[in-house]
């Protein structure tokens, strides 16, 4: 019964990971085995988030030891894209209330499965995932776009007491790096400064209370990545090198070396020596986008959101444990639509279809897929007319309205809506080419088949890549759960 | 064996707080927790439970066949039964709880069903002294070295000098010493040298203010950019808070004006607004009631805010009630974001203090309790601040964390002694601060640990503390000179203060009109001379200066030293005698631009017994780019033209006295990548401590991030001009480190700069430099 009860201390049990290993892993594992001594880094000696409770919990059996979130953030609506309904065409004095779908619906590789036009290529990789179509949010009023990516990327609405933090902090915190040199979560595509809401996106963008150790590194630009694991710019690896070299001979010959080893600069040399490490190893080529073989990088098309799927798929492959790859938030731009909707979406769907159809197949064909939980998701889909959900008091903010269509930029889904959307998920342990949920066919277009709910849908997560969904660690003397206040229930449908 | 999957529902089947804790409530609590121990059996915590009564133990984990408390509480027989009275548990309830001990009894350590038995005191106590020991007479010192005696350990040895002079600075002001100040220090033969510096240190109100706003921006949440300034859901107190610091401002004072509020000091209780609906805990009124109890009585009302406290005594009600103070309509009490029916009633936790007039309005209400807060009974108020300042200076609180004052300190007499005084001491949080600051304790060696204290900490001398990120960030910009330009925070900085005029300016005749011009060379260059000479029959009795630069200046009248200014918005305004002589005279200024627009624009008012003559800048000045030859100022454009205006008749002037202008410092700026990732917070809760060690991705950003790394191009470009290459590496380890380096660290440091173009080999030694240990940690 030992794999059921594979508890996971969040730091040690190194030799436990190793047994679990497949044998090309163990071996890049004994490489590092050397540096044990510098092993997890500043993280033994620095104060760590205890877990909560007197046992250790115990987790489920992972059936992903990676995962790559693919963020539509701004709203991508679901009839558009994942959940095609009625089709009706541009057409002069149209009546907008009779519009579900601004695109007609086309094939996918699974039998009676329909996705909207101009999602081609991903519709030949259906067959790898598990389309969820009956995502739900809650409706909180009014509608701000941060609010709901800090709710689906914590699993709690903000305002609350604490940091929280993000899923790939989670991630990090609980099952630790995959390869001990590669930052454990990275997050790609979306700009910290120069947008707007930016101090809502940072607010969610961390690692919260568990320390900045378990923060993401950021790359909003992904052919420039490379430049985050290289020295500083105008500075060559010999100089430094030597600059470190230098600096560890400081360190020595500082005549109170001995009466000066308490922790706090233990824990700074160890976490220098890590930064240099990945700075100076083979690893940090996984960042550099121009060492892909042209003919396979030219499949991920030359737009930011392509080159970041292909950089997350390079990363994954040199052990990343976590990594988001956006179109980027910016608001009223990309998936944000509240006007322009279906000329937007149209060309959405075009930067997105090829990328992510290759990063499933570029995954399969290097046989990771089956260990790599890939999730395309968004924080809320769109309809024509309603806001948040009947009944809701959400303002309108559609920058469209009309009644009757009397020019290209009403058509298209402007308004937010939170009573059922669509995520996508490929590979590590999920069905393959089935559907979970369903919306109703008129409108609204609500979640009338399994409803899944945050909570649910992170500890749907959560089981899939080994953490039980009730783990929870303290803070301020009180549990803080992987799932809200511990309720998240994981969505057996969507297991294989 | 099937696919070992496991479902969620199979583990920890039994919820212990959900399930277990209300039966043991309803059931046992009343004879067996708190401090009651019918039987001997107390079930305060699981470890109390275990330990068992006088017959021996109750209850195995994982053996129900062996917890005989499970027999008690089914047993038919009416004289074993448990509880004694009334109807007993229901089958069901029985069945959890065999349950739960079949699955190994698990409760979180951290729940408590009662109180340990210690509750922190409400009111002051006054504390007697123990007898000095070795002519140690501080108090501080007293009490603590008496409890380093009776745990039979030696007293801490005398910090070194060197450590001590790095240390007052950073620990009062933020800054490192220079070595000049350092080597005064050193020097002095005063056998009150150390007292002295803490005096000195106190007097320099502007970076006091600047390091102290750090401190308090993390507690009162106040930031220049965050989350809900978008929609107009929160504002800033940081005009307020600057001033009251540069003041001074007792503390008791401080807290009256953050709850009854002005203006300028609302954005503390007003909390932050999100767009749309809110959980019920986290409405605005629930903040406040959060805020207030965490910022001024270390007491944690989040918990409270959804249900009663699992883990100390406040309940829902009392959360709810003191929302209610702040609240501008009735209050609904809800649980779990579920109403119950139930009403809040504006009151505060402590009534022996005296309670809130629940029908008084707001205003009137949040006086009431601005004044039961600072209430010179409130002992806990007193403790709560000086645990927090105590922790801020010597490493760590005598009650940790600082936010759990129910927490037992690990010496009572210690804090209710620094409570009590500091309210004798007028709430005055520079005079509690040059208290514990002329201490041994304070002077001492700093202990070493080897890992992070839990609870078995105990006091060996001040422990070592990591720069905060703005500590490193004003101490790589003083080594450098790289300070930014501009600050975000609105504070004033400038040593006067606007309408503090001294007389003799108020005085003088100024004229009406200003016809000077703004002028500069005609090449755009950032740093110029100007000159202009008269020649005057006879001696004004005074002389009226009135200028100003876009973006700095200093003027020289015959060679002597008048003013200097770096901000053009405050113009310089000063009366002067003695500065100018009958026959030649030369004014000259050096004027710096920063960037943008340029120009410098003045006028000297020169008073005779009988005339007046007026000198104004304008064509007939001359101007020269440093090197190159002098030729005629050109003028840029007319007094009281755009951009500027008319500045000059601003009332928002300064003396431009002469001596160090203080540069911006990292507090005052917003957040950027380096300092967040050097535990800079997100100011959206509350944060009352910084993280303590490095992480490998602050490391990585130290090592190749852009921010540090212009610095320091910028810091290596600026120290080549200023220091001949003989002299830095003495010059930045006594600045930096404070100390001399040693014979191998002087090679160490040769070999990086020997061999490498001068400028690459100074970033690279001041990257070296500012990665130590022995800098980025106070010791």
């Amino acid at each position: 019964m030992d794999g059921l009860y594979a508890a996971r201390f969040s730091n040690y049990s190194l030799t436990h990971r190793l047994s679990k290993m497949n044998s090309f892993e163990a071996l890049q594992r004994r490489d590092f085995l050397k540096q044990l001594g510098l092993a997890s880094t500043a993280a033994l000696a620095a104060p760590s988030t205890s877990l909560w409770g007197n046992e250790q919990i115990p987790h489920p059996q992972a059936r992903a030891d990676s995962c790559i979130v693919i963020w539509m953030a701004g709203g991508m609506a679901s009839p558009d894209t994942f959940d095609p309904k009625t089709y009706l065409p541009y057409e002069d004095g149209l009546e907008v209330k009779k519009i579900l779908s601004t695109f007609p619906a086309i094939d996918t590789n699974v039998d009676g499965v329909k996705i909207s036009q101009g999602l081609e290529n991903i519709a030949q990789v259906m067959d790898r995932g598990t389309l969820i179509r009956s995502a739900i949010q809650p409706d909180l009023g009014a509608i701000l776009h941060s609010r709901h990516q800090y709710h689906w990327h914590t699993g709690y609405v903000p305002p609350i007491t604490v940091a929280a933090p993000h899923l790939g902090a989670w991630m990090s915190k609980v099952l630790g790096p995959k390869n001990e040199v590669v930052p454990p979560f990275i997050n790609i595509g979306q700009r910290l400064e120069g947008v707007g809401e930016k101090e809502e996106l940072k607010a969610f963008t961390t690692a919260g209370f568990f320390g900045s150790e378990h923060g993401p590194m950021n790359l909003p630009f992904p052919e420039q990545a490379v430049q985050s694991v290289q020295p500083p710019k105008g500075m060559e690896p010999g100089r430094f090198s030597n600059r470190y070299k230098h600096f560890k001979s400081l360190l020595d010959q500082n005549p109170n070396r001995e009466n000066m080893s308490d922790f706090q600069g233990e824990s700074m040399i160890r976490s220098m020596e890590a930064a240099h490490r990945l700075l100076q190893s083979d690893e940090k080529h996984a960042f550099d986008l121009t060492r892909e073989p042209k003919d396979s990088a030219n499949k991920y098309g030359d737009s930011r959101f392509g080159q970041g799927c292909l950089l997350a798929r390079r990363l994954v492959e040199q052990g990343s444990r976590f990594v988001e790859v956006t179109t980027e938030y910016v608001p009223f731009l990309n998936w944000d639509t509240h006007e322009n909707g279906h000329t937007t979406a149209t060309r959405m769907k075009k930067e997105i279809d090829q990328p992510v159809a290759q990063l499933i197949l570029d995954l399969e064909a290097r046989g990771m897929l089956d260990r790599t939980l890939v999730i395309l998701a968004s924080e809320f889909s769109r309809d024509m007319m309603i806001e948040g959900v009947p009944g809701s008091t959400a303002p309108d903010q559609s920058r469209a309205r009309t009644d009757n269509l009397k020019e290209m930029k009403q058509y298209g889904l402007h308004r937010h809506f939170t009573g059922g959307s669509s995520i996508m998920m490929w590979g590590g342990g999920v069905k393959q080419g089935h559907v979970y949920g369903e919306t109703a066919d008129e409108r609204p277009l609500m979640a009338v088949k399994n409803p899944l709910s945050i909570e649910d849908l992170h500890a749907t997560i959560f089981t899939l890549m080994g953490i039980n969904p009730k783990t929870a660690y303290e803070v301020e003397k009180r549990p803080f759960y992987a799932t809200k206040d511990g309720i998240g229930k994981c969505a057996k449908g969507v297991l294989a | 064996m099937a696919m070992l999957q496991s479902s969620p529902a199979l583990i920890g089947k039994i919820d212990f707080v959900h399930q277990i804790m209300p039966v043991l409530k309803k059931n046992c609590a009343e004879c067996h927790t708190e401090g009651k121990k019918k039987g001997g059996l107390s079930l305060n915590t699981l470890g109390e439970f275990l330990a068992g009564g006088e017959g021996g133990e109750v209850a195995v984990p994982g053996e129900p066949d062996e917890s005989y408390f499970l027999e008690l509480v089914a047993t038919d027989d009416t004289d074993d039964r448990m509880p004694p009275k009334g109807p007993g548990l229901s089958d069901e309830e029985v069945h959890l709880l065999h349950q739960w001990v079949k699955e190994g009894m698990e409760w979180p350590e951290e729940i408590r069903l009662g109180s340990s038995g210690w509750e922190p005191q409400l009111k002051p106590r006054v504390v007697t002294l123990p007898p000095a020991q070795a002519g140690r007479d501080h108090p501080i010192d007293r009490i603590l070295d008496r409890d380093l005696s009776m745990r039979k350990v030696p007293l801490p040895a005398a910090a070194p000098e060197e450590t001590f002079v790095r240390r007052v600075y950073l620990d009062l002001i933020g800054l490192l010493p220079t070595p000049e100040e350092r080597d005064a220090f050193l020097n002095s033969t005063s056998d009150k040298k150390s007292e002295e510096l803490v005096d000195d240190l106190l007097k320099r109100k502007i970076a006091y203010a600047d390091h102290w706003l750090t401190f308090w921006n993390d507690l009162l949440r106040n930031d220049y950019t965050g989350t809900g300034f978008i929609t107009k859901g929160r504002t800033q107190i940081t005009t307020w808070l600057y001033r009251s610091l540069r003041e001074n401002k007792p503390y008791d004072q401080m807290t009256r004006e953050l709850i009854d509020v002005n203006k300028e000091s609302e954005g503390f209780i007003n909390g932050i607004k999100w767009r749309g609906s809110v959980n019920a805990s986290q409405t605005r009124n629930m903040q406040f009631a959060q805020n207030v109890s965490q910022v001024f009585l270390g007491i944690n009302m989040k918990c409270a805010s959804c249900h009663d406290s699992f883990i100390d005594r406040w309940t829902l009600q009392e959360a709810y009630d003191l929302a209610a103070v702040f609240s501008e309509k009735p209050l609904e009490l809800e649980r779990c974001d579920i109403p119950t029916g139930k009403m809040a009633t504006a009151r505060w936790m402590f009534p022996e203090l005296g309670q809130i007039d629940k029908n008084a309005t707001k205003n009137e209400r949040l006086k009431q309790l601005a004044g039961l807060m600072t209430h010179p009974e409130n002992g806990r108020f007193t403790r709560t601040i000086v645990n927090r300042i105590w922790a801020k200076i010597m490493g760590r609180g005598i009650v940790h964390p600082v936010d759990a004052m129910h927490t037992k300190p690990w010496n009572e007499d210690l804090l209710d002694y620094l409570a009590n005084r500091f309210a004798k001491d007028e709430y005055d949080l520079k005079k509690f601060m040059h208290f514990v600051m002329t201490s041994h304790a304070y002077r001492s060696q700093s202990d070493l640990l080897s890992g992070e204290p839990g609870l078995e900490y105990a006091y060996n001398g001040p422990l070592p503390k990591r720069m905060s990120a703005e500590q490193l960030m004003d101490s790589i910009w003083q080594v450098t000179s790289s300070h930014p330009q501009n600050a975000n925070a609105k504070v004033e900085r400038s040593y006067a203060h606007k309408g503090n005029l001294p007389t003799e300016v108020k005085q003088f005749a100024w004229p009406e009109k200003i016809n000077a011009k703004w002028i500069w060379t005609k090449e755009r260059a950032a740093k110029i001379n100007l000159r202009k000479e008269i020649v005057l029959s006879e001696q004004p009795v005074a002389v009226g200066i009135l200028a100003t630069c876009d973006n700095a200046f200093s003027i020289t009248i015959n060679g002597k030293s008048v003013a200097r200014s770096k901000v053009w918005q405050k113009p310089v305004k000063l009366v002067k005698t003695d500065l100018f002589n009958s026959g030649k005279n030369t004014i000259e200024v050096q004027a710096e631009m920063f960037g943008g627009s340029m120009g410098f624009v003045g006028q000297l008012v020169l008073q005779f017994t009988d005339k007046i003559k007026v000198i104004e800048t304008g064509p007939d000045w001359k101007a020269q780019v440093p090197e190159k030859d002098w030729s005629t100022a050109h003028t840029e454009k007319e007094y009281g033209q755009g951009p500027w205006n008319k500045v000059l008749h601003s009332s928002d002037i300064q003396d431009g006295k002469t001596g160090p202008e203080p540069p911006v410092r990292a507090s005052l700026v917003a957040n950027n990548f380096l300092m967040r990732s050097l535990g800079r917070p997100h100011r959206d809760q509350v944060v009352t401590s910084r993280p303590s060690s490095l992480t490998t991705l602050q490391a990585i950003d130290l090592a190749n991030g852009e921010i540090l790394s212009d610095t320091l191009k910028e810091g290596a470009m600026r120290l080549s001009k200023s220091k001949n290459t003989g002299q830095i590496h003495n010059w930045l380890y006594r600045h930096a480190l404070g100390r001399n380096p040693t014979p191998n660290e002087e090679e160490t440091l040769l070999a990086v700069t020997k061999n490498s173009p001068e400028q690459q080999g100074l970033e690279d030694l001041l990257w070296m430099v500012f990665m130590q240990p022995g800098f980025q940690i106070i010791r």
